[in-house]
């Protein structure tokens, strides 16, 4: 099942696009990574699959074919928005509780043995609590309504590196208990590159890359050689960024024989999903995608 | 519909909504300090009321009790009844606060707090859905703010209630009119809808009170200058109506000898010639009376007592539409805001 599937998508504000022709199908049971420049449109797509936002043009289905906003797509998607806002005038339990009153399925005990592991006092008021504490208590409240899909729009952005671990850790441990979906936007590439197995790079509004992490890996290498030697596009083999000193290039590639020697005079080296990302996000024009595949019952969508 | 005709898919079959009473409690804990302070402000004027009143009401049975009324000792007795009527009248003006207070503090901070500080995405994607979410707060609060204006108005009626027996005001004066009956409920309930729908509008918490707080105003001025007179084609009388049931004069004009309407000026020029005891009478009718010995007519147009309520339904009527339109149109735009 897709968790997210999109055709077409596009949101206008006024009259600039933030999210334009964005068609893409985000399997379930991954951990999905979404990264992009500021602006490319990545808290747009995820409002969009929440339900905050109504698409200007295109369509969108979540958990299989439910439409954002409806009752069960409500109850399926767990979503901490940027900033993780909640009722910071109201003391933790309260805000338990709260929360509790607004969804058909709660996990009081789950909310609250979670709380307890992290040693955040139910007593305290939300707003007291720091960054890291605030972080997990939206995903505390996320989780304990047992979603399907748990969607988090810059979780990391706030935090300082220790609570950016612990979060995560917070975010694989669900994964692994209740096997739910992430789909995360963030710029911490490194974080990123512990935990995801799906990536979608977003740029100018459109999808640029997609695909499961592993594939993509597999499919990218970085050739250093002689910058004096010109190495060309062919069929089996796409120069995504090329860098390079006066002696030395360095040339991210993409090929589909990842085993085959790299051509004269130059080295073949693995490349991180870091240096993978930030090729293509210097450059916006470069794009892998998995090839045209319709969108699975694309017309049960629209109902 | 039956089952049978309702494929149910996957996923969507059959999830009961979220029950009210939770929404409700909802409400009660995050707008609890706001209802409180609504409480605290109306429970202590409540309480100035009930102790005034029961003073007032005792002065009152010593002045209705007194024989022979217009006596020397009726006069003294009488007194502290016309002081209390004095400070009632303060008290009065100070009032007409309560429904504006209500809409910028309980209204407009509803939803511009939420889509300021941007809670609304963690409450607008939680399972019950915004529309219960928004239909909750408003109903609730909406229904709370209007049946304690409503109780307040009536101990404010019971409290006045000497000073009307009395003939001290009409019950259709202007800053009394919207004190009683169905309207200081109705103007209560148009302030916090009109503060709803600012905060949805604008988005943002002090603004959105500012604006409510102007709007409101705004509306209660121009009802009782201009509009409320129009609710009923006034009467029209030869002199003055009669103090004995004490109308609310609308206008007065007078007509001169040549049968048009005479303007200020010539009032004033007529009188200007009158003999010294006449320009300098306290007694209003003395001028009334030379004028109308030089062919000038007085004539008055007024509401009379008797429409009061009826008043108070075509008043109170308006305002609970504008208001049930002010709070569908947040309501709605909670819904489509994308």
């Amino acid at each position: 099942m897709n968790v997210i599937e999109c055709g077409g998508l596009g949101k206008r504000y006024h009259r600039a696009w933030a999210l334009r022709d964005c068609t893409v199908a985000i399997p379930g049971g991954r951990v999905v990574a979404l990264v992009g420049p500021n602006g490319a449109g990545k808290t747009t797509l995820l409002h969009l699959a929440v339900g905050l936002l109504a698409p200007t043009a295109g369509r969108i289905s979540v958990l299989g074919r439910e439409q954002p906003g409806s009752p069960a797509a409500l109850d399926g998607i767990g979503f901490v928005a940027q900033d993780a806002p909640l009722y910071k005038n109201l003391p933790v339990a309260d805000m338990l509780h709260v929360t509790r009153n607004l969804n058909r399925r709660w996990d009081q005990q789950h909310a609250q043995a979670r709380l307890a592991e992290l040693g955040i006092p139910l007593a305290k008021k939300v707003g007291k609590l720091s960054g890291g504490q605030q972080a997990q208590l939206a995903l505390t409240v996320a989780l304990a309504r047992h979603p399907q899909l748990l969607v988090l729009d810059e979780p990391l952005a706030m935090l300082d590196p220790l609570a950016r671990h612990d979060f995560m850790a917070g975010v694989m441990a669900a994964v692994a208990e209740e096997g739910i979906t992430v789909v995360l936007s963030s710029h911490a590439l490194a974080e990123l590159e512990r935990v995801a197995d799906y990536l979608i790079v977003l740029a100018r509004g459109r999808v640029q890359v997609a695909g499961e992490v592993e594939d993509l890996l597999a499919t990218h290498r970085t050739f250093t050689g002689p910058a004096s030697q010109a190495l060309d596009d062919s069929e089996r083999l796409r120069v995504v960024h090329a860098r390079g000193g006066q002696a030395q290039a360095h040339l991210l590639v993409r090929t589909d024989r990842p085993g085959q020697p790299p051509p004269g005079g130059w080295e073949s080296h693995p490349v991180s999903l870091e240096e993978l990302v930030l090729a293509y996000l210097r450059e916006p024009e470069a794009a892998a995608l998995p090839g045209p595949r319709p969108l699975r019952d694309a017309t049960a969508m629209t109902s | 519909m039956t089952a049978l005709t309702a494929p149910g898919r996957p996923g969507t079959a059959r999830r009961r909504p979220v029950p009210w009473p939770r929404l409700a409690w909802v409400t009660w804990r995050q707008h609890r300090v706001a209802l409180a302070g609504v409480a605290a402000l109306l429970g202590g004027l409540a309480l100035y009321l009930l102790i005034m009143g029961l003073k007032i009401h005792s002065a009152y049975l010593a002045v209705a009790s007194c024989h022979p009324a217009g006596s020397a000792v009726c006069e003294v007795t009488g007194r502290p009844f016309s002081s209390y009527y004095h400070t009632a009248q303060e008290m009065t003006i100070l009032l007409h606060v309560i429904p504006v207070l209500i809409g910028v503090f309980v209204g407009a901070p509803l939803l511009a707090r939420e889509l300021e500080t941007g809670t609304f995405r963690f409450a607008w994607t939680q399972g019950c859905g915004r529309l219960r979410w928004v239909v909750a707060k408003l109903a609730l609060l909406a229904i709370a703010v209007t049946a304690a204006a409503g109780a307040f108005s009536l101990l404010f009626s019971w409290y006045y209630q000497p000073f009307f027996a009395e003939r001290f005001d009409g019950v259709l004066a202007p800053q009394l009119f919207d004190m009683r009956g169905v309207d200081f409920a109705a103007w209560a309930l148009a302030a916090f809808a009109i503060g709803a729908i600012a905060g949805v509008l604008i988005k943002r918490t002090v603004p959105a009170m500012a604006a409510s707080l102007a709007i409101w105003t705004g509306l209660d001025f121009g009802t009782f200058l201009f509009l409320r007179k129009h609710y009923q084609a006034p009467l029209v009388v030869k002199g003055s109506p009669s103090y004995n049931n004490p109308p609310w004069v609308t206008s007065q004009w007078y007509i001169g000898p040549n049968g048009a309407t005479a303007n200020q000026q010539t009032i004033r020029n007529v009188i200007a010639h009158a003999p010294a005891t006449v320009r300098n009478s306290l007694n209003p009718n003395a001028a009334t009376a030379y004028l109308s010995a030089h062919h000038y007519t007085q004539w008055s147009a007024y509401q009379p007592e008797i429409r009061f309520w009826h008043f108070q339904l075509i008043e109170g009527g308006w305002l609970l539409l504008l208001s049930l339109l002010l709070i569908g149109a947040a309501i709605w735009l909670v819904r489509r805001r994308a």
